[in-house]
């Protein structure tokens, strides 16, 4: 036999052997029995390289290299075969049980007032309206004065007002009472401000808005308003109002209508429809309430399970007060109404927000039971 | 806002309105008289019926009420016991049977309740006699409702007084439709259909000044004074008809005089008032301020003590009445009247609201609830009119004369404005005719030339005053229908940003994710819940401002803190449940000397009882101080917080005083944090581990530092991992600060892995475990260069804090 068909018939040999080991162990004594340093097969061939001549010597040496490192990537390769089978034998062993709980997450939650405030908020900014906050504790000239509900209007009597205790206020602070008296505080234009209350409306932002900025004016004010209310399941007597202003050279009511409509297609999604009836507040004109098509049943008033219970079967869900800024109130603050004109409008966030995630009484809004906000 | 209630067929009779009660009900809500409901008489009045009272006797057993027995048809009879005195045997009243369906008439609940058998003092009444509030016709629970004799006894009480009513709640600019009329002004004009007046007399010749003489003193509180004289007067019940339409729109009818006079006002909304004419001291009726010590015993029969500025009706020596509210038993009509003096006024509306208010009248004065509205005083002598010429046709009368006394008459204002205005008030155009048409159905009157259009309002209309009120006119009649959306164009306003509400934001933002839920309470609270905070009751914030007005104790004060809310909110749910991480972001209100109270926006965070549930994979554990630590560490290091500003002092009012730190930066509270006080906490009915945190935003804005970034570094980090031994009484706060001092910028990080208490240490001494990760910015630290490093931590430990590495 030839030194060369020995080797050969010594890889065949190992490479035998190496498919057949069964485990790690048998292709460890394997690989040793013939890459082993001390005493492997190779290791001894290679050894006995030094007997040849020198002429032999290189094609022998490197045919024993060449076949060694076949050998070796015949071992590595079924040392992954036998790993992966030794893997996979173990799985159903190691197996869990994924139907056992996981570990708990704690999941904090927005109030539903906060995400319906960030909602509209967002809505508008991206109509270039910009997101203003004013006192909820404001004189009655914001209040009322400025937006020409003077004291004994007959339109106070939409705004039930919660007055500050006059014995209340630190010393120092001039005597006023709730039927006017003498206030030493003006305001920008002149007037007196008149005795201290809480906000029944965010719109004495108007005003403050107006008397800080010249147009073009653009603004959304979110917050909390107050009335002397007895509440009860649509009715509170601390609440949350946004307020819009927007004030430029040629704004009309169609202007108002299309924010408006933008808005109803953002907040409750789909073709929303905008329907417009006349109202009154002193201080737009001409007013109007907005109302929009039900988001549940499409205007229709009624669903598969009957009258639909978002809109109680009006087809409309009437959402906020508006109109024209009148003009009064631009030239109170030194606005001029030959030059400028524009619109604004009011809703309640607690009247969105409860169509919004269907909550059907208000008074869950702050009484904070968690069973309820968890879900919301 | 004022309600008016106003029967179809009454509208009807003026405007020739076509379609169902549902479409004239809508066309007038979306031309802007706002129809809050219809009532269908019919629907509500199920088991109620026309009855007749048969007998009536005293309550056995009761002296205030009787028993009276009805007979309601077909021969059916019931003895109910009722507590109204104004029914006699013959009466023709509404009998509501077991089932029926009615209001309570002693409360203002307008819910409607199904009637139940009910035993009155020992006796058994299966049914009722019914108010007019009761079958929901109106606010009277004086009496009975009598009915007239000539209906059918038996009938249903629907088909009797059946006739649909729209109820409209009404506008306080549009007093003309506080009378049907005006209502049915509107209906005709959006309908395109005619509109009938009713019927007036002349009043022809001046009153001869022996008869009546009508004289106003006080020419500001009483605009116009129009009188009637009449004679021959019959009094006795007005007719059926009027009757039912006064029932219809939730009034009691009392004899034809007073039926006309408040049948003249929900015609024309209007108030009359008719004087028995021999019973006026020296022929006279004078509008003037009250005199000093002048008092009347009005018709609700209550002597009122008057002060002098209030307005009322005098003859030439007493006051007759409270002018525009109420008037007095004095000169009140009698059966035998024959001689009326009729007297339509105009008033100044605000001193009619004060003194109405003043006297508690304001609800319930049909009067003073139109007067305290702008009429036109060009009503006057319309409605002087129309009475006189009811009280001819039904009370016999016939007219002596009648006067007017009007100082000052009203100017009627001509109102100039463009056709132009209308599109650049709407965005949209309306044809010239159809908006000139629309005027013209509503009464005004008008001149054009070229694109000026000067308008009059119609007399009766007093909120007419400028360009846009004329264009609200023209689109509420063509309908806000066309007005079309638009996208707004034009300028956009230069934003400015708002670094408070944007820090706000973030904060909900990140303590939500740390896992709380957000909680909005009442801004209103009770004060004494202030008090409650403290063991003591040492105040923990500022004196409140208080609710001069509240609608209750409990919602009475403007919170100074978030704590009392946060605290109910807790009990409250605690209740139901073992734990709750919550947390509010809010203004509290602080008083400020002649100004506004500042709005502080604050965060407050509560956490009570346990943090975690038990599990199959963990324990369950109760939230604890560290819980409240970690959380302000927390979120200062996710918003970027420089370390914190101010005075760091052990203890806070209201906490435990060893579990519990204040930071105070120029004398305010930044950052309050710890274990609520045992005490305040069983007062509240909140578990002991119950920790709160309070942080003042404005404060966190102001420390807030933008990010500054920092490359990874370059060479490796060297671990070492020591302990030392100090005093218990030194805090750990103390030994990181010596270490970092020490180790200088060579200490990337020091961690505490451990705190062990126990006889290897000795006693009142602890060992504390520190991991430090050493890096240098310019190389790879040496084995000697580390050792060096802490050597000199120990070195420092030693000298500072007698604090001793342990081997």
């Amino acid at each position: 036999m030839t030194g060369t068909d020995d080797l050969a018939e010594l890889v065949r040999r190992a490479l035998r052997e190496i498919a057949d080991a069964p485990d790690a162990a048998a292709l460890d004594a394997v690989r040793v029995r013939y890459l082993g340093r001390k005493d492997g097969e190779f290791t001894r061939r290679l050894k006995s390289l030094a007997t040849l001549s020198a002429t032999e010597k290189p094609a022998a040496g490197a045919a024993i290299n060449t076949a060694k490192a076949e050998l070796e990537a015949a071992l590595a390769e079924r040392d992954r075969a036998i790993r992966a089978r030794s893997l996979e034998s173990s799985f159903a062993g190691d197996a869990l049980d994924l139907t056992l709980p996981g570990r708990p997450v704690r999941l904090g939650r927005m109030h539903p007032i906060s995400r319906t405030i960030r909602d509209i908020t967002r809505i508008f900014l991206s109509m270039g309206f910009e997101a203003v906050e004013g006192p909820e504790i404001e004189w009655d000239y914001y209040n009322f004065e400025a937006l020409n509900i003077p004291a004994g209007h007959p339109a106070r009597d939409k705004f039930n007002t919660l007055w500050v205790a006059q014995d209340s206020l630190v010393a120092g602070e001039v005597a006023r009472s709730a039927d006017g008296g003498g206030s030493t505080r003006v305001a920008p234009s002149g007037r007196d401000l008149g005795p201290m209350l809480f906000r029944t409306h965010t719109s004495p932002m108007q005003i403050r808005t107006m008397e800080q900025r010249k147009p073009p004016v653009r603004v959304v004010v979110p917050g909390r308003c107050y009335r002397f209310e007895a509440t009860d399941a649509t009715h509170e007597s601390v609440f949350f109002q946004y307020e819009g202003l927007a004030i430029d050279e040629k704004l009309s009511m169609a202007d108002l209508k299309g924010v408006l409509y933008s808005f109803a297609r953002q907040l409750f999604g789909g073709e929303r429809k905008v329907r417009f009836r006349p109202d009154y507040f002193p201080f737009t004109e001409p007013s109007a309430e907005i109302a929009f098509d039900c988001f549940v049943c499409d205007g229709a008033g009624v669903t598969n399970t009957g009258r639909c219970a978002t809109c109680a079967g009006a087809g409309w869900i009437e959402a906020a007060g508006c109109g024209m800024v009148h003009p009064d109130a631009l030239r109170r603050v030194g606005y001029d109404p030959a030059e400028h004109q524009g619109f604004a409008f009011g809703g309640g966030v607690e009247r969105l927000a409860m169509l919004l995630t269907g909550t059907p009484d208000i008074r869950l809004f702050h009484q904070n039971d968690l069973r309820y906000l968890e879900t919301v | 806002m004022p309600t008016m209630r106003a029967p179809l067929s009454w509208l009807k009779e003026y405007a020739d309105a076509r379609g169902s009660v549902d479409e004239i009900a809508r066309q007038l809500h979306m031309s802007g008289t706002e129809i809050d409901r219809i009532e269908r008489p019919g629907g509500g009045w199920d088991h109620v019926w026309v009855g007749r009272i048969a007998a009536l006797e005293k309550h056995p057993n009761a002296d205030k009420l009787q028993l009276a027995t009805v007979e309601y048809g077909l021969g059916r009879t019931k003895t109910v016991v009722t507590g109204a005195m104004n029914i006699s045997a013959g009466d023709v009243v509404p009998y509501a049977e077991v089932g029926a369906r009615l209001r309570d008439g002693h409360t203002d609940d307008v819910a409607w309740t199904t009637l139940e058998p009910k035993k009155m003092r020992g006796i058994m009444s299966e049914g009722m006699v019914c108010s007019a509030k009761e079958l929901g016709l109106g606010e009277d629970h004086e009496g009975i409702l009598i009915l007239d004799k000539a209906l059918t006894v038996g009938q249903p009480l629907a088909d009797a007084l059946g006739d649909p009513v729209l109820v409209a709640e009404l506008q306080p600019n549009r007093p003309d439709c506080m009378g049907i009329v005006g209502i049915a002004r509107e209906l005709a004009a959006v309908q395109r259909v005619a509109l009938h007046e009713p019927k007036t007399a002349r009043l022809g010749s001046e009153l001869d000044s022996k008869r009546l003489t009508v004289r106003i003193e006080d020419a500001e509180g009483c605009r116009r004074f129009g009188a009637a004289y009449l004679e021959n007067v019959t009094i006795g019940p007005a007719p059926a008809w009027l009757q039912e339409r006064l029932v219809a729109a939730g009034m009691r009818p009392i004899h034809n005089a007073v039926d006309i006079t408040n049948y003249v006002m929900l015609e024309l909304g209007q108030p009359l008032h008719a004087y028995d004419a021999d019973r006026l001291t020296g022929a006279t009726l004078v509008a003037r301020r009250a005199r000093a010590g002048e008092s009347i015993k009005t018709l609700d029969n209550v002597d009122r003590l008057l002060s002098p500025d209030t307005l009322v009706i005098a003859d030439a020596e007493r006051v007759l009445g409270i002018a525009g509210i109420l008037g007095g038993e004095d000169s009140e009509i009698r059966p035998t009247t024959t001689r009326i003096a009729l007297e339509a006024a105009s008033f100044e509306p605000r001193g009619i609201d004060r003194t109405a208010q003043k006297l508690g009248l304001s609800q319930q004065s049909a009067a003073s609830a139109r007067f305290r509205l702008n009429l036109s005083p060009e009503l006057v002598p319309l409605a002087l009119a129309r009475a006189v010429q009811l009280l001819v046709e039904h009370a016999g009368a016939t007219l002596v004369g009648a006067t007017d006394v009007y100082p000052k008459p009203r100017p009627r204002p001509n109102i100039r404005l463009h056709f132009s205005d209308v599109p650049r008030i709407l965005g949209v155009e309306i044809p010239r005719e159809e908006s000139l048409d629309a005027l013209a159905r509503l009464g005004f009157q008008y001149a054009e030339s070229g694109d000026t259009l000067v308008v009059t309002p119609p007399a009766i209309r007093t909120d007419i005053g400028i360009a846009e009120d004329v264009v609200e006119e023209i689109a509420r009649i063509v309908g806000y229908d066309r007005i079309p959306v638009r996208i707004p164009d034009g300028r956009l306003p230069l934003h400015e940003r708002h670094p408070l509400e944007e820090l706000r934001e973030k904060v909900r933002d990140r303590l939500v994710g740390f896992g709380l839920q957000e909680t909005v309470s009442y801004s209103l609270i009770d004060p004494d819940w202030l008090v409650r905070l403290s063991p003591g009751g040492v105040p923990v914030a500022a004196e409140p401002l208080r609710v001069q007005n509240p609608t209750s104790v409990a919602q009475s004060a403007a919170r100074t803190t978030l704590r009392a809310s946060l605290f109910d909110t807790a009990a409250r749910n605690l209740k139901h449940r073992e734990g709750l991480g919550i947390f509010e972001i809010a203004p509290v209100y602080l008083p400020r000397a002649g100004d506004l109270p500042e709005e502080r926006w604050t965060v407050a965070i509560l956490l009570a009882g346990k943090a975690e549930p038990q599990t199959w994979l963990s324990k369950t554990r109760d939230w604890d101080v560290y819980d409240a630590r970690g959380l302000i560490l927390g979120l200062h290091k996710a918003l970027g917080v420089s370390s914190a500003r101010g005075e760091r002092s052990a203890g806070a009012v209201g906490l435990h005083p060893g579990r519990s730190v204040q930071i105070t930066v120029e004398g305010r509270p930044a950052v309050v944090y710890g274990q609520v006080d045992p005490r305040v906490a069983e007062r509240w009915e909140l578990p002991v581990a119950t920790f709160v945190a309070e942080l003042d935003l404005q404060i966190l804005l102001d420390d807030l530092r933008p990010p500054a970034a920092v490359i990874p570094p370059r060479f490796p980090a060297a671990l070492r991992d020591v302990a030392f031994v100090v005093e218990e009484k030194v805090p750990y706060g103390d030994v990181a600060a010596e270490v970092r001092a020490a180790a200088k910028d060579v200490l990337e990080s020091v961690t505490l892995l451990d705190v062990y208490r126990g006889p290897q240490v000795g006693e009142s001494k602890k060992s504390l475990a520190l991991r430090l990760v050493l890096r240098s910015a310019t190389g790879t630290l040496t084995d000697a260069g580390v050792e060096r490093v802490v050597k000199r931590i120990e070195g420092r430990m030693l000298h500072k804090l007698s604090g001793v590495l342990r081997g």
